[in-house]
Parts: C-alpha cells; structure tokens; sequence
C-alpha cells in the first residue's frame, strides 16, 4: 500500500482515538461491570423486608387481594418467577408517575404473602448503584440528561468506528509481521505498540459491533424521524399490514400463573421464564408476556427475551422477540443487540465479554500513551543532566489520561463501596452514588494535574486500589459488626472477589510504576526531576537520587 | 509531473462531507432496499428496523473512506452525486 495512505490513515486514527479515547475508556470499563449487573445489584442492595417468596400456587390469592386494595396494580402486574435484587417478591406493579421521561427507570411495588397469609407490601429498596454504573456505561461517563448525552456519546462511537477502520489500515502492511510480535525491549514504544495491535486485532470484531451498535442505541430515533421524513413518502410510502386478528375467544377462565409456568415449560422446555407481565389494558401486543432467557440463542436483551401467551390457553401466540423462535429477519436484528450485550451463551460469554471490556479500556488506555510516547521531545545530548520540557500537549493529555482512567475506576468503586454504607444514613441514595463518583472522579483528575503524569499515576494507582478494596472490606465489616450491612450467601460474593483481585492488581501496578519512575531516562514521560527548586517536594522514597 | 500524495491536511472538508452527504446517502440506500429489494416495509415493522440499522455501518464506512478522495471538492461532488443518483432513483 502507498505510503501516504498510510500517513493519511495513521493522522485518521490518532485523532479519531485522541478525541475518543478517554470517554470510550469509561463507557468500557462501567460496560464491563455491568456485565454482572444482577449480582452487583444484589450485592448492594439491602435485605428485602418480604421473606420467603409466596408459593407460586398461592399466587392466584396474592394477585386477587392485591387488586382489590390497590387500584395502581389493576392497569398491570407481574408475577415473579425468579426473584431478584430489582423484583424480590412474588408480585410487582408500576407506579404511575406522569413526570417521569421515556428513559427513566420505572418505580415499583412489590407484595408478597407470608406463610401466615399476612400480605406484605413495600416498595423498592433495590440499589441504585448497577443503574448508575450502567448510566456512565451508556452515557459514555457523562450524567448529562438524555437528550444531550445520546448524542455525544453516537458521536464518539463514530469516531470510534472511524478509529478502528483506519487503525486497520495503518496496520496492514505490517500485519503478518507484527501481529505476534511481542518485543519486550529497551524500546517502550515498540512494546506499547505491540500491545495496542494485539488487543485491537484480536478483539476487532468485538469492537466492531460494539461502534456500528453504540450508534444506533444513540442515534436510531433521528434516524427513524429522518426516514419518515425525506425516505417513505410518496412512491416509497409505509406499505400497512393488518393486524393480526386472531385474538383469542374471551371465554372461560384465566390459567393461574402456576399453569402458565407449567404450559410454556410444555411448549419451550429450554425456556428460563423470569417473569410474567398480565396487561389486559395493552395497546400493543399480547394481553400476557412473559419474560426470560434461553442461552442457546441470541436474547434480545441483557435479561433475556419476550414471548406472548394467550392467558386462557397458555399458548404461545407471540415470538418476535423469543429467543429460538423468531424468523430470520427478527433473529437478524436481535442478532446486533444480543452481540452488543453478550446475551448469548450464559455465563461463558458474560465472562468473555467482561474480558473483552476491560481488554478495550486497556486499548484505549495504550492508545493514549503511544500518542503521548510518539509526540515526548527526546533529549538532545547537550542538555543530558536537566529534565526535558516537554510539549504542552503532552503534559495536559499525559495527566488527563491518568487521571480519567483511575478516576473512574476509583469513582465506581467506591460509589460501589458506599452502597452498603448509604442506605442507614441519608434518604436520596441515587444522588449520594452519583455525587461520590463525581467526587472521586474529578479529585483523581486534579491530583494527577498537581502531580504530573508520572507521581499522579503512582499515587492515583494505590488510591486505586484502595478505593477497590474498600469494596470487600465493607463486606468484611458488615460480618463483623452486628447491625451494619448485610451479606448474602449467593453468587453476589462474586462482587467481593473480582474487588479484591482487582485491587490486588491496582496495587501491583502502582508498585510496578513507582518502580518505573525510579528508572526512567530523563526524556521519558515518566521521569521525575530531583527534587529541584521548582517541583514540589516529593516523598523521599521516590526521590531520585 | 509531481505525482499525487495524499495528506490529511484537508480532512475538515472531506470529514464533513463524508458526514452530512454520507448520511443522506445511507438513507436513500436504505430507501431503495426497501422499495425495490424488500416491495415495500410496513412502519417499524422488522424489515424498517433493518434499513434503520444500515445507517450506521454505510456511514461508517464513508467516513472512514471519503479521506480518499483527492480533494474537498472532489469528496463533495462525488459524494453528492451519488446522492442526487440515489435520491433521484428513489423518487421516480
């Protein structure tokens, strides 16, 4: 290939990345997390006040009591089949709330009947914390409203598109040369640089659907609006299909939820229901849904599918959106969401794609430094004894890159940490969770300015890491002191180890670096002058000497 | 002659034309998929959805690719012409 596209290509993806890097860096990392949203959920969220779940033979009772004493339930109710943090009793209804945008969580009550046929109705103490994390990953760690944040966010997912394409093409030439290449030298650039290849060749389809996906999730409705607008007038109008009329005959009785349970088991023996939705009210759709997943095939979304049943017969009448019985088309664009979210495969590919989460930060991350290596003023022989000034660049972005990265890894954890911590002690826990992250995330970003890329990484690293273990450590704390927390003995454990190895591993690094620093030559980002009249005073042990 | 060479210095003109004309153009070739591949999509129906979701890799890839031609100029006049080709197409 010509050399100058290469040149052309190689400007495209450094600034495409530049632009891009550090809010991809966060949409990946919280994206990652939110792989294990159910059991981050579970594990930050207090004890539900309702017991063992009712029996579900029994639920024809709990449903028929709690119609008659509240009115909300009857425009709509669920009944649970497996209970979790977000649905922890047998029944849930939604709230109406006027106020509320089409993106907000909807609000939910939940009953239960104890085994004394006591009925118990509270609403939801479920955490905010996994809604937050998701947030940041969805709005590329910027909690803007909506309308403003999609938009940024489809606009980096772009320039992302665009990175990757033209990071494909710089790499070509070399390809076969440098793909398993792995040169651990003297030469830093070179290693980083294999690193960053290697990553992105390696994980690109990943990658790939991740941007073409994240630009939709952003931009689909201007794009519908666009279509309806300047594409299906005229000649190319919409084409109206009738509805389908084949509605059931209204007669006899409604099958209880345990014979609903029993007859799609009949139908979809694979079929893992989580839930069933009763709306006789719907305006769309089947009058009886019920949702959940099927890891043998694509489920549209992070919880699974949707499959409508008639509520008389308990057959499946609706399956646009059931995973293994949609047609071809419908299981096309399912396809696109199931390999955005990793719904497919169960727990392997939830584990794949938390790998691959944390693989792309790492790009992201390596992106940044090889800008910073590639653009560092070397140092000329005849200044050998002072530091080297380097570019104003440089010193915004090496600080920024630090500071970004670890503060939104600090901001979750501890914003994680404290959901344990909240709940005893102030009201309006969604805001106290956003405010922490802010908090953490912009003191990371000012101390890595005060410090200077190379003392910030090393501080900000053991910040890090502390802030990481905070999480098992107010596990830790809550079985010790009687009345303080909660633990549970399910798989929300699970949040308190990947915490401890990931704050194991902070720490590691920042010891690594500190080690870094000590030897780096002068021209290096990671240099730190001796303590000189102009730097700060540094703690001894990182001194040069 | 100095043969030609490309550079990046001019990438404002060419990026924004890979955008906005870009843009259009995805549209229009998720129309003609519609009415001369598809006979026709019914709103929001499952074939809408997909020329919906054409959008984003078409624009993708002219973006990535409209660096490529040699000029602003030229990147606004190709990319426009086959979009006055395409729209044309789907408005007969």
């Amino acid at each position: 290939m010509r050399s100058d596209i290469i040149k052309l290509y190689k400007d495209v993806h450094t600034w495409t990345g530049i632009v891009s890097g550090l809010l991809l860096f966060i949409a990946f990392y919280a994206g990652a997390i939110t792989m294990f949203e159910a059991p981050l959920q579970r594990w930050a969220s207090p004890p539900a006040p309702f017991g063992e779940l009712t029996p579900l033979e029994d639920s024809q009772q709990l449903i028929d009591r709690v119609l008659a004493d509240y009115p909300d339930a009857r425009r709509g109710y669920q009944i649970v089949f497996q209970p979790s943090a977000q649905f922890p009793a047998r029944m849930s209804w939604q709230l109406p709330n006027p106020e509320a945008h089409d993106h907000d969580p909807p609000e939910f009550m939940h009953a239960n009947l104890t085994a004394d046929n006591k009925l118990i109705v509270a609403g939801s103490e479920a955490s905010p914390v996994s809604q937050l994390v998701d947030d940041l990953h969805r709005q590329v760690g910027l909690m803007l409203p909506h309308e403003i944040a999609m938009p940024i966010m489809g606009s980096v997912a772009l320039l992302y598109g665009v990175a990757l394409v033209s990071g494909v093409i710089v790499l070509l030439p070399t390809l076969v040369q440098d793909l398993f290449a792995f040169r651990l030298g003297k030469n830093l650039k070179r290693l980083w640089l294999d690193f960053h290849n290697l990553l992105g060749v390696f994980s690109l389809p990943f990658h790939l659907v991740m941007a073409l996906t994240s630009v939709i999730f952003a931009f689909h409705d201007q794009i519908y609006d666009a279509q309806e607008a300047l594409v299906y007038r005229g000649e190319n109008a919409f084409i109206q299909t009738a509805r389908d009329a084949s509605a059931s005959p209204a007669s006899g009785d409604k099958l209880s939820p345990a014979l609903i349970a029993a007859r799609l088991q009949e139908q979809q023996p694979e079929f893992e229901p989580h839930r069933m939705i009763v709306n006789d009210a719907a305006q769309r759709g089947p009058s009886l849904v019920v949702f959940g997943s099927n890891p043998r095939y694509g489920n549209r979304s992070p919880d699974g599918g949707v499959v409508g049943l008639d509520p008389y017969t308990g057959d499946i009448v609706a399956t646009d959106y059931m995973p293994g019985m949609q047609s071809g088309w419908g299981a096309t664009i399912t396809s696109f969401f199931t390999l955005h979210f990793g719904s497919y495969g169960g727990n392997t590919v939830r584990w794949a794609y938390f790998f691959l989460g944390l693989g792309g930060a790492a790009l992201f991350y390596t992106g940044n430094l090889l800008w910073l290596e590639t653009r560092r003023k070397k140092q000329k022989k005849s200044t050998a004894a002072q530091a080297v000034e380097q570019r104003r660049s440089a010193r915004i972005l090496g600080p920024l890159t630090v500071g970004v990265s670890l503060g939104c890894i600090a901001g979750i954890s501890v914003s994680i940490a404290a959901a344990k911590v909240l709940p005893a002690l102030v009201a309006d826990i969604g805001h106290w969770h956003t405010s922490i992250y802010y908090l953490v995330f912009v003191a990371f970003i000012g101390w890595a300015f005060l410090r200077g890329t190379a003392l910030g990484a090393v501080d900000l690293l053991r910040a890090a890491a502390l802030a990481t273990g905070l999480i098992p450590l107010i596990s830790l704390a809550a079985l010790l002191a009687p009345g303080f927390g909660w633990n549970y003995s399910d798989g929300s454990g699970l949040v308190d180890v990947v915490a401890s190895l990931g704050a194991i591993i902070l720490a590691l690094l920042g010891r690594r670096t500190a080690q870094r620093i000590r030897r780096a030559p002068h021209d290096s980002l990671w240099y730190i002058a001796p303590a000189a009249p102009l730097a700060p005073a540094e703690p001894g042990k990182l001194e040069r000497t | 002659m100095k043969p030609f060479r490309y550079t990046s210095s001019d990438w404002f003109g060419k990026a924004s034309a890979g955008l906005l004309l870009g843009f259009l153009l995805s549209l229009a070739l998720g129309g003609l998929l519609a009415r001369y591949g598809l006979g026709g999509v019914a709103p929001f129906s499952i074939q809408h959805q997909l020329t919906m979701w054409l959008v984003s890799p078409l624009l993708v890839i002219i973006l990535s690719a409209c660096f490529l031609f040699r000029s602003s100029a030229q990147a606004w006049l190709w990319l426009g012409g086959a979009n006055v080709f395409a729209w044309v197409l789907l408005a007969l």
